[in-house]
C-alpha cells in the first residue's frame, strides 16, 4: 500500500515539488481544481476506498495539510491523530502524538482522539469553501512557503506510516489558521501563535527543523519537528496548489516550473550527504512562495536547502551558501578545540590560529620523541633498575594512599607492566581519567591477583576515583595488552 | 578524552588506548636490532616519532578517519609494506570531481596550508578538512599528553 501511495504521489507530479526520489510527495497536477472531496484531490485512483486505504487517506490528508498552511503545526496534527489506526506503525503515531503535544498550546483544543473520527467527517464539508477562502496575502504565502520546510526524514516517516487519518478535510480545517470559521476558533488561537513565530524564520532545511520548533514554540524532538515540518510542508504545498488553482499566481507556477528543470538537473547529480541539493525548491520565488522538497536524508543523502529571503536563488549560490555555513559551523567547533581562539573572529585569522596550533602540536610530538630517545637511550625496557627506580618513584608518589603490598609485585612482573603502571601513575598525576578498567581487565588475564590489586590501588590513588566506569575501550585495550605482553617478554 | 559534537563526530578514545598503542610500537622498536646501539640519535628520534604517529593513527580509530588512513598508508609505503584498507574509491573520486566546485578563494590559501599539515588532507573538501583537522587536533593533543607522561616517568626530576 505504501508503495502504491508513493507511486501515486510521483505520478501526480507537480512542477513545484520535485524530487527524483520516490519518497518525495508529488502533488497531483490535477489538483488544479479544488477538489470537493479531498480524497480525490490528487485524482488518486487509489483513493477509492477511504476507510480501507489508510495509507492513501493519510497521504491525502497530508496533502490537505499542505494546502492549508495556516498554522499547521499543532493544528494539523490534531486532525491526524483523530483516527486510530490499528495497523499503523507506532512511530508515525508517535510522531503525530509528539507533534500534537508540541503544537498544542491549548490542549483542550485538541479533540479527543476518539472524537476525531467524528469530528473529521463533520469538517469535511468545510473544506471546499475554506479552500476557496484562501487569502492571497503575502503573509499567507510566506507561511505556505515556510510550511514547505520540513525535514525529509520525518516527512518520509510520515509518508511511510500508515495511519487512518480520518477525514483529511478536518485536518485541512485545522490547518486553516486564517479561516474564520467558528469551529476553528481554537485552531486560530494556536495558529496565531505559530504564525507569528513562523514569520520570523527563514532558514535552511536542517536549521529549518530548528525553525519548526521555533515556530511551534514548543520543545520537541526531531521527530516532532520533522512531523511538524512535514505537515507544514504539505500545507504550503497544498496551499500553493490551491492558490494556483484559483489562478492566484500563475506566474509563480511558471517560474517554478522553470526552476524545476534546473532543480531536476541539480537533483539528478549525485550528492553526498553533506552536499546541498541544488534543487532550488527552497528558492524563494518573488511571491515568497516556497516549495520544499522532502526526501529522507538517510534515504538519498540529499539535504534540501531553502533560499533565504532576499538572497540569490541560483542553485550554485545556494550550494555555496550551504557549504559556507558548513564550514563556518566546523570553524566554530575548531574554535572550541583550539585554546585561546575565543577572541579571534574571522575565518582567516582563525585558520591561522588553527594552523599554528597544529604545527605546535606536531613540534611537540617531535620534541617529546627526541626527549624519549635521549632520556632512554637504549629504550631498554628490561632493566630492572629502571623498574626499581620507577617503583620507588611510584611509591613516593602514592605514599599518601594505601601502602603497597610488601611483595612489591611491580618489580617482578615483566617490564611492560611495571612501565605501564608507572606511566599510568604519571598520567594519573597529570590527568585524571579512568584508566583502570581496561588495564585491569588485561592484567587480570596475565598477572597475579596481587599485581592487579596493586595496580588498581595505584590507579585509585592516582585518580581518586572510587569506581571507574566501564570503558568502551576496554575491549581494545584488553586485546592489545596481552599482545604487547607477548611481544615484550623475552 | 572523548567528546561528541552533533553533527560532527570527533570522538577520540581515552588516553589509555593511546598509551597502549604507543608502548606497543615502542616495544616493537625495541625489538629491532638496529635500535639498541644507535650512535645517531636522529635516527632513533625519527623512528620514535614515526612510531608515535603510527600508534596515534591506530589508536585514534584506525582507518575510520581519513587522516589516520593516510598516515598509515604513508608509513606502510615507507616500510614497503602492503596495506589494505577498506577503500571507498567511489567517495574519493567523488571528492576529486567535486573539488573544483568547492573553492572559495578567500579561504583556500589557509585551507591549503592546513592540507599540508594534516595528513591526507590533499583530497579533501574544505568542510571535510575541518572535521578531520578537529579530530586530528584532539588525537595529537592526546598523543602529546601520553608522550609527556612517558617522558616524565622515564626521567623524573
Amino acid at each position: 500500500m505504501f508503495n502504491k501511495f508513493r507511486r501515486e504521489m510521483d505520478v501526480s507530479e507537480k512542477d513545484e515539488l520535485r524530487n527524483g526520489d520516490d519518497t518525495t510527495v508529488n502533488y497531483d497536477e490535477s489538483a488544479n481544481i479544488p477538489p470537493p472531496d479531498w480524497r480525490v484531490s490528487g485524482s488518486n485512483p487509489v483513493s477509492d476506498s477511504y476507510p480501507t486505504e489508510n495509507l492513501i487517506s493519510s497521504s491525502q490528508m497530508m496533502e490537505t495539510l499542505w494546502y492549508d498552511p495556516a498554522n499547521v503545526q499543532a493544528v494539523g496534527y490534531g486532525g491526524f491523530n483523530g483516527g486510530g489506526n490499528p495497523s499503523s506503525s507506532s512511530s508515525f503515531r508517535g510522531n503525530i502524538d509528539r507533534s500534537l503535544e508540541m503544537g498544542w498550546s491549548l490542549p483542550n483544543l485538541l479533540p479527543p482522539k476518539g472524537g476525531n473520527g467524528m469530528f473529521l467527517p463533520n469538517a469535511s464539508s468545510f473544506l471546499p469553501p475554506s479552500m476557496a477562502q484562501f487569502p492571497a496575502d503575502s503573509g499567507f504565502i510566506e507561511r505556505a512557503a515556510r510550511f514547505s520546510l520540513f525535514s525529509g526524514g520525518s516527512f518520509s516517516d510520515m509518508m511511510n506510516q500508515q495511519q487512518p487519518l480520518g477525514n483529511p478535510e478536518s485536518v485541512g480545517l485545522f490547518l486553516q489558521g486564517q479561516c474564520p470559521s467558528s469551529e476553528v476558533n481554537v485552531v486560530g488561537v494556536a495558529h496565531n501563535d505559530a504564525s507569528s513565530a513562523m514569520k520570523e524564520t527563514n532558514k535552511q532545511n536542517v536549521p529549518g527543523s530548528g525553525n519548526v520548533s521555533e515556530d511551534t514554540q514548543s520543545s520537541g524532538g526531531n521527530g516532532q519537528k520533522g512531523g511538524e515540518t512535514s505537515s507544514k510542508g504539505f500545507d504550503s504545498k497544498k496551499r500553493k496548489r490551491n492558490k494556483q488553482n484559483a489562478g492566484a499566481d500563475q506566474s509563480n507556477r511558471s517560474q517554478q516550473s522553470e526552476e524545476e528543470p534546473d532543480n531536476n538537473n541539480g537533483g539528478g547529480a549525485e550528492k553526498r550527504n553533506d552536499e546541498q541539493s541544488p534543487n532550488s525548491q527552497g528558492n524563494k520565488t518573488n511571491s515568497g512562495k516556497q516549495q520544499g522538497k522532502q526526501a529522507s536524508d538517510p534515504k538519498d543523502g540529499y539535504i534540501h536547502v531553502r533560499a533565504r529571503r532576499g538572497q540569490a536563488t541560483n542553485s550554485h549560490s545556494l550550494a555555496e551558501r550551504v557549504r559556507r555555513e558548513k564550514i563556518s559551523e566546523r570553524m566554530k567547533f575548531l574554535q572550541d578545540l583550539v585554546p585561546g581562539c575565543n577572541k579571534v573572529t574571522g575565518k582567516a585569522v582563525m585558520l591561522d590560529e588553527i594552523i599554528n596550533y597544529v604545527q605546535s602540536l606536531q613540534r611537540q610530538v617531535e620534541f617529546l620523541s627526541m626527549k624519549l630517545a635521549t632520556v632512554n637511550p637504549q629504550m631498554d625496557f628490561n632493566r630492572e633498575g629502571l623498574l626499581a627506580k620507577d617503583a620507588l618513584q611510584l611509591r613516593a608518589g602514592t605514599s599518601s594512599a594505601t601502602p603497597f603490598p610488601p611483595n612489591m609485585p611491580m618489580v617482578y612482573p615483566p617490564l611492560p607492566h611495571g612501565f605501564m603502571q608507572q606511566t599510568l601513575s604519571c598520567m594519573g598525576r597529570t590527568v585524571s581519567s579512568p584508566l583502570s578498567p581496561p588495564i585491569n581487565g588485561g592484567y587480570k588475564r596475565q598477572e597475579a591477583n596481587g599485581w592487579e590489586g596493586d595496580l588498581q590501588n595505584v590507579i585509585q590513588i592516582n585518580y581518586g576515583a572510587g569506581d571507574v566506569p566501564p570503558d568502551s575501550q576496554a575491549a581494545a585495550t584488553d586485546a592489545s595488552l596481552p599482545s604487547s605482553n607477548m611481544k615484550v617478554e623475552p | 578524552m572523548a567528546s561528541a559534537d552533533k553533527p560532527i563526530n570527533t570522538d577520540v578514545p581515552e588516553k589509555d588506548v593511546f598509551t597502549l598503542h604507543f608502548l606497543q610500537s615502542l616495544s616493537n622498536l625495541r625489538r629491532q636490532n638496529t635500535f639498541n646501539s644507535p650512535e645517531k640519535t636522529n635516527d632513533r628520534v625519527k623512528k620514535i616519532k614515526k612510531a608515535a604517529y603510527v600508534s596515534m593513527a591506530r589508536a585514534a580509530g584506525g582507518t575510520n578517519r581519513l587522516w589516520s588512513r593516510a598516515l598509515l598508508r604513508r608509513a606502510a609505503k615507507e616500510n614497503s609494506k602492503v596495506v589494505r584498507f577498506p577503500r571507498r574509491k567511489k567517495r574519493v573520486t567523488c571528492l576529486r570531481r567535486r573539488r573544483s566546485n568547492r573553492r572559495d578563494p578567500v579561504e583556500e590559501e589557509e585551507a591549503e596550508r592546513l592540507r599540508n599539515l594534516v595528513p591526507g588532507g590533499g583530497g579533501m573538501e574544505t568542510s571535510k578538512l575541518m572535521e578531520e583537522t578537529a579530530h586530528y587536533i584532539k588525537c595529537l593533543s592526546m598523543q602529546v599528553k601520553v608522550m609527556q607522561c612517558l617522558v616524565d616517568g622515564l626521567a623524573p626530576k
